[in-house]
């Protein structure tokens, strides 16, 4: 998996490549865990670039929403491909993150 | 013969990606729709591990085979383990509705797995859980 990170003001947006799956998430969780430490508060996560996601891959978002709630933080989500997409709604995961089609949309009145 | 692909791995985790990667190859070679690709590799995802971490736990060894097939309509995949019997399809549903806070993550696996496969079936034979796995070739 590709992970890259970047930081546009106070938004810190991290873009996930290839799959967030069992084999993967321990490395994503580093990631976000590493972003978190270091301040970040406000969180764009770019699936533009992935291919899938399984329960794994969930359960490390689940974990970094729990530990970002709270005033003047954030965590939404944009270009999620059709079948992230469809795990997002299975699992319910729709409802409780904010989904956007674009960055630019996504960044808006962070 | 029907075109597919047929391997068996062993008990660990690290192995998944080589299925994964098998699978790819096979459905590029087929032109799959990216969509049945990617349902494949979730589930895959969700099946495998769950057999590698619990079916074979307090065990050395143990090996999973992993058959798929493609037909006119549909892609079939059967996953056979000789680890303990376990029926994955036998659990309750998780309650989706649920806010963050009181989630549970534990059947989540499974649950995805029914919902992107259009058919899922299990057997214990011989001394082997057998999961069979359809998915449908639909018009992109």
């Amino acid at each position: 998996m590709d992970i890259a990170t970047r930081t546009r003001n106070d938004v810190t947006i991290v873009a996930f490549g290839g799959s967030l799956d069992s084999k993967t998430s321990p490395q994503a969780q580093q990631a976000l865990d590493g972003i978190l430490a270091g301040g970040g508060r406000k969180l764009l996560i770019d699936f533009t670039a992935l291919d899938y996601i399984s329960s794994a891959g969930l359960r490390v978002l689940l974990a970094t929403a729990k530990r970002l709630s709270g005033v003047g933080s954030a965590l939404r989500l944009f270009g999620l491909n059709e079948t992230v997409r469809e795990v997002f709604q299975i699992s319910g995961f729709s409802a409780i993150f904010a989904v956007f089609a674009t960055e630019a949309d996504a960044i808006e009145g962070l | 013969m029907r075109p597919g692909f047929r391997m068996t791995i062993g008990a660990d985790r690290r192995e998944i990606a080589k299925v994964n990667a098998a699978f790819a190859e096979f459905a590029d070679a087929h032109a799959l729709p990216a969509s049945v690709r990617r349902s494949m590799h979730v589930v895959l995802d969700e099946l495998l591990s769950n057999t590698i971490v619990y079916g074979f736990a307090g065990r050395e060894g143990g090996e999973v085979t992993v058959e798929a097939v493609l037909r006119t309509d549909r892609v079939c995949v059967t996953l056979t383990d000789d680890g303990r019997p376990f029926d994955p399809f036998g659990r309750a549903v998780p309650d989706t509705a649920l806010p963050v806070e009181e989630r549970r993550i534990g059947g989540l696996g499974i649950h995805l797995v029914r919902h992107m496969m259009d058919e899922v079936s299990y057997h214990r034979r011989a001394d082997r859980n057998v999961v069979v796995l359809v998915k449908r070739l639909r018009a992109r």
